[in-house]
């Protein structure tokens, strides 16, 4: 399960977690999604980004 | 005395960039320092687990909890007393917001499933994944939302980013030949080499993170990246659990309190 909030900075990562795999599904550019969702450091990027949800 | 001026450059419900005029170090930082340490907020402190048939473990279920922002604006969390300083044993509708969890399998639990005792108090996002239930398995829990310091735990801080930085100062050498190479290699898109009038266009100086790599990249000193010592960029990031407004002046009230205390203390007056 994605982490609650990004590791470095704190910011609840997670409650965006299952619009941005949504939008990615749906055919938009990651970086493009994330801009839009206001993350701009790249520390919460990469929560998103690399996540892999390894619990089905 | 310094006089200090304060600009609010941008705000929004969750960001707020301030730029302070004329201040210095130790007080810009004090004030930092306050908002992250000493501005109390709301989080789930103590978790009652009577079922948990799901593959996460109850710690990391009962941290999971903890973390999920709730809603802490001033007038919510008003009279409110702090979990340690309450008189009651263990919690009191005084110092504690309760909280259940039931859910059953096959399902995803969100933290809007999440019901409190309290219609003002509660998540701040619906969406925020906690659990997975397969079939047949079940989740019952109780909690307990206390209000807390940052100092004490970061579930408590009700800030993300809170920094400053000092006002950035781009200068130029006239007295040499001017060098475009550093304006490409600006990561910011800061510096635009503008050839025809022989001059490089600071576009956003704000924006400057001093990273210094156009002076890196310029071989004849041509442009030089400094500071301003008493002009800061100020930013308060929060979770959204309270605006940031409330945190910058709750921080100031604890930051006054606690100087009075101490004046009060080393007059002699408190002992
Ligand atoms: S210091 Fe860094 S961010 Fe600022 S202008 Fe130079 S390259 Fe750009
Ligand atoms: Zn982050």
């Amino acid at each position: 399960m994605i982490p609650i909030r990004c590791v470095s900075c704190g910011k609840p990562v997670s409650a965006y977690f299952d619009e941005y795999n949504q939008r990615l599904e749906d055919g938009e550019k990651s970086k493009d999604i994330l801009e839009d969702m206001g993350f701009k450091r790249y520390c919460c990027r990469r929560m998103l980004i690399s996540h892999v949800e390894t619990w089905k | 005395m310094f006089n200090m001026e304060i600009e609010v450059k941008s705000q929004n419900d969750d960001e707020l960039v301030l730029i302070i005029r004329d201040a210095e170090i130790p007080f810009v930082n004090a004030i930092r320092r306050s908002a992250m340490m000493s501005v109390p907020k709301i989080a789930i402190e103590d978790v009652n687990i009577i079922r948990n048939d799901s593959s996460m473990f109850n710690e990391v279920l009962a941290h999971r909890l903890g973390l999920t922002p709730l809603v802490s604006s001033l007038k919510h969390v008003e009279g409110m007393a702090l979990a340690d300083e309450c008189d009651c044993n263990d919690f009191c509708p005084k110092c504690g917001v309760a909280f259940s969890l039931n859910a059953v399998g096959p399902k995803e639990v969100y933290s809007k499933d999440l019901i409190s005792s309290d219609s003002k108090i509660k998540p701040v996002y619906d969406t925020i994944p906690l659990v997975k239930l397969k079939e047949g398995e079940e989740l019952k829990i109780e909690a307990v939302a206390k209000l807390g310091l940052g100092k004490d735990h970061a579930k408590w801080m009700p800030t993300t980013v809170c920094a400053y930085k000092q006002y950035p100062e781009i200068t130029f050498n006239e007295n040499v030949e001017i060098d475009y190479d550093c304006a490409d290699a600006c990561p910011r898109g800061i510096l635009k080499g503008d050839r025809r009038s022989k001059k490089i266009k600071i576009l956003d100086i704000e924006d400057c993170s001093m990273c210094k790599s156009c002076v890196r990249a310029s071989v004849n000193n041509y442009i030089n990246v400094g500071y301003q010592e008493n002009n800061f960029i100020f930013k308060i990031e929060t979770d959204g659990s309270m605006t940031p407004k409330e945190v910058l002046l709750k921080a100031c009230d604890e930051l006054g309190e606690k100087s009075d205390k101490f004046i009060k203390f080393s007059e002699g007056g408190n002992k």
